[in-house]
């Protein structure tokens, strides 16, 4: 006999997480604020104009992703039928994708090679993949929903 | 027009509102300038032979490409316009020139000058005017040396005035450079394009179909190209188009990086072995000429055939008198040009003119007879072309103090081999620790090299001795600090602190202070060295500088005009003479007049009667002995001196 399903609360999952996403990627945002206002050189130098560059992108595409999750979860309560099926994948894409993304950008502007970043950047693909099928997910899920309204 | 806007939907028309905006962007972001490959009457860059050219190296090596960007390499040669030229040429009439006032304009963005016609062969009083446009200039940081266009094909002349950067004014052209008085400076169209261009930019083709005045210049065609104006990246790292190819794959950058191995696809000039790490640098910074004309043929056809990494003598013939001075190609020169070494060297081969250090390095006994590799003094053991994001310096301050590594401005650069110096430096030095006489440039690489209206260190590392000054006339690094003490004097502590044999010595090298010697007796090159020592903080603090008014006074009134420019600054470097009213170009009247006022100002003063030293030629009553610097005056050697730097 197999323990019964547990039911899992996407919206309140993404809802959760795309809040504290977006706590934890506006505090870096204030802190590379900072690295600027008190010209700090191991951010602003032109010798760390990958760690720049690099860390930005984290602080953009975190604080981005974030936005995602927290529109996903309204997707997900506003319409209940929403991409059922596939809301399993959908979350683990996005919440792969959430860290693996900006995790990536981070980790390369660590340590970096002059105009490469470190090799922790090999994590930024692997997030962009993630988030191209949470997406692909959610965009079959809207076709499915619409045709299943056409056919109603 | 209603109708039509009706017709078209909302996003359509946000859509050709965003394309019109994009394309007003674009055509105001437009520079007016005409494209590099429509450039007539000037040299032109073109990114061709392997070259990529700077700008691409940024992409992947920001830091780098910034403090060199920072670095007087860049702008050692720049086209002219409102951003690079630094001079004044709104309808600015220069008087100190040859002949006629220059008389300079701006015209929109460019640069125009009139002034007399440098290659008039006809009666001079019948010289006419032209009228050219300034398109380019040499230097960035002492002088801006400006160029004109011919109007025959791309060859460039000079200017007859140089801007001086510091002082802020133009001044002949022949008074910047070391050059005997009344003789001028050779000017020939085509100069730069010959001349120039193999060290002021990057992969230059001269391009002339015959060699440079073997015919006159308006029978030759002149078809000049660069990869880059100014010392670039691939000066030093050679072509890197397949560096740049290669690295295109991140598979193969990430391997690279991994593994710590270097790019076999570009040069490294540092981890060359020593000896070809310091020919990168003197493939300019050192005394050249083309083995023979064939290679001047192809050099000019296809570039210069060093590249970074090559064996810089496969290629050329390095003038290096201490070697080479009985060499088949040397005698050549000699031939064309007998004064081809001593407008270069001193008598015993030791270069004396700056621009030139690789020359001076390779003297070195830490060069020649380091034990290790890693020992062996290489360019970079002191000096760096990339200021590391350690280094607290500015860019600029590093770039102004010859890219010199951090903390090697001082001592560390010879104790990081030679440390059992820095324990005791006292015992060796002789000389209190903090002392001027402590410091180790000071000593072994004396400011015995001329240059840029300056006295510049000999880059040739040596023990100080006063044999060099009693058999080769260069000035020794004790009396260039020590500027009242006698030969005797230096040479008897010499032998006294490092058992250095005293030469023999005539009663006026015992009995009258090196310096005044040689400001009165030596050669321009010697005097104008001298003259700068006197100018010079830590001798002006050994020597005290009551007793110097005299001699500098001699010397504002000397024929060579880059002697008088020195010896002004040295005076306006003496306490109570900074607003020195005086012109080293001014009429030969006005500069006797404004030097007797100085010298009357010191006779009145109480200075005059400080020092009563006879190796200062002062009598007992505090006099000068103006008899005795008559007749020293009247040994003086007079032979013509043009130095090369």
């Amino acid at each position: 006999m197999s323990a019964p399903t547990k039911s899992i609360d996407y919206a309140n999952r993404h809802l959760r997480f795309g809040w504290w996403s977006l706590f934890v990627f506006l505090c870096l945002g204030l802190t590379l604020e900072l690295f600027h206002g008190f010209k700090v050189a191991s951010y602003l130098d032109v010798s760390n104009a990958t760690r720049r560059l690099m860390w930005t992108l984290a602080h953009a595409h975190g604080a981005l992703l974030g936005l995602i999750h927290i529109a996903t979860a309204v997707v997900f309560r506003v319409w209940p039928d929403f991409a059922v099926p596939h809301r399993a994948n959908i979350s683990v894409y996005l919440l792969s994708a959430s860290i693996t993304l900006p995790g990536g950008f981070f980790l390369g502007g660590f340590s970096f090679y002059s105009g490469d970043p470190g090799i922790g950047i090999v994590l930024a693909p692997i997030g962009g993949l993630c988030l191209l099928l949470a997406v692909f997910r959610l965009a079959s899920g809207q076709l499915a929903s619409t045709n299943r309204q056409q056919q109603q | 027009m209603i109708r039509l806007t009706k017709r078209l939907s909302f996003p359509t028309l946000l859509l050709l509102a965003t394309a019109v905006v994009l394309c007003g962007t674009i055509i105001t972001n437009q520079r007016p300038d005409i494209p590099e490959d429509e450039v007539t009457n000037r040299p032109i860059a073109i990114v061709e032979d392997g070259y990529v050219s700077s700008t691409t190296c940024q992409a992947c090596h920001p830091a780098q490409y910034d403090t060199w960007s920072g670095s007087f390499h860049r702008t050692m040669t720049q086209v002219a316009n409102p951003e690079t030229v630094q001079a004044d040429f709104d309808e600015v009439t220069v008087s100190e020139v040859a002949g006629a006032p220059m008389h300079l304009e701006r015209r929109g963005d460019e640069f125009w000058a009139e002034f007399d016609d440098p290659g008039w062969e006809g009666p001079s009083s019948a010289r006419p005017r032209i009228t050219r446009q300034v398109v380019m200039i040499t230097g960035s940081h002492h002088q801006n040396i400006y160029w004109y266009a011919t109007e025959h094909d791309r060859a460039l002349n000079v200017l007859p005035g140089v801007f001086l950067l510091n002082d802020e004014r133009w001044v002949p052209r022949s008074s910047v450079v070391l050059s005997p008085p009344n003789q001028g400076v050779a000017t020939h169209d085509g100069h730069w394009n010959a001349i120039c261009i193999d060290c002021h930019t990057t992969h230059g083709k001269t391009q002339f179909d015959t060699p440079f005045r073997s015919e006159p210049i308006s029978s030759q065609s002149v078809d000049t190209t660069v990869a880059e104006f100014g010392i670039s990246c691939e000066s030093c790292h050679g072509p890197a188009e397949t560096h740049v190819d290669t690295n295109r794959n991140p598979w193969r950058r990430y391997a690279m990086h991994l593994s710590g191995e270097p790019d076999a696809t570009i040069v490294n000039p540092v981890e060359l072995d020593p000896v070809r790490s310091s020919q990168v640098c003197g493939q300019c910074h050192s005394i050249w000429e083309f083995y023979n004309s064939s290679d001047e043929r192809v050099s000019s056809t296809s570039g210069l055939r060093y590249r970074p990494g090559d064996e810089l003598r496969d290629s050329r013939f390095v003038a290096h008198p201490t070697t080479n001075a009985n060499s088949t190609e040397m005698q050549q020169l000699l031939n064309t040009d007998p004064d081809f070494i001593r407008g270069s060297f001193w008598s015993d081969g030791q270069v004396r003119v700056s621009g030139r250090e690789y020359n001076g390095l390779i003297d070195s006994p830490c060069f020649q007879n380091a034990d290790t590799l890693q020992q062996t003094l290489t360019c970079f053991s002191c000096h760096t072309m990339h200021k590391t994001a350690e280094d607290p310096r500015s860019v600029s301050t590093w770039a102004d103090t010859h890219q010199v590594s951090a903390g090697m401005n001082d001592n560390s650069a010879c104790t990081q081999c030679h440390q059992e110096f820095a324990v005791e430096l006292s015992a060796h030095t002789n000389h209190g620790e903090n002392s001027s006489g402590s410091s180790c440039y000071n000593c072994h690489m004396p400011y015995t090299s001329y240059g840029l209206l300056r006295s510049i260190r000999s880059h040739t590392v040596t023990t100080p001795s006063i044999q060099e000054s009693v058999e080769v006339g260069r000035p020794n690094a004790c009396n260039l600090c020590h500027l009242d003490q006698t030969l005797e004097w230096s040479g008897e502590h010499l032998r006294d602190w490092y058992d250095l044999p005293m030469p023999p010595l005539n009663n006026d090298e015992r009995n009258v202070a090196a310096s005044i010697l040689w400001l009165l007796t030596g050669d321009a090159g010697q005097r104008a060295i001298t003259a700068s020592s006197y100018g010079w903080e830590p001798a002006q603090t050994a020597s005290g500088t009551s007793w110097m008014m005299p001699y500098l006074g001699e010397l504002l009134g000397d024929p060579y005009a880059a002697v008088r420019y020195i010896a002004a600054n040295s005076v306006r470097s003496l306490p109570g003479y900074e607003g020195l009213n005086y012109d080293f170009v001014a009429t030969r009247e006005e500069r006797f007049e404004n030097a007797l006022d100085a010298l009357t100002t010191w006779r009145n003063s109480t200075q005059s009667r400080n020092r009563r030293d006879p190796q200062l030629l002062f009598s007992e009553d505090g006099s000068l002995d103006t008899a005795r610097m008559r007749q020293f005056f009247s040994q003086r050697d007079t032979r013509p001196l043009f130095l090369r730097e």
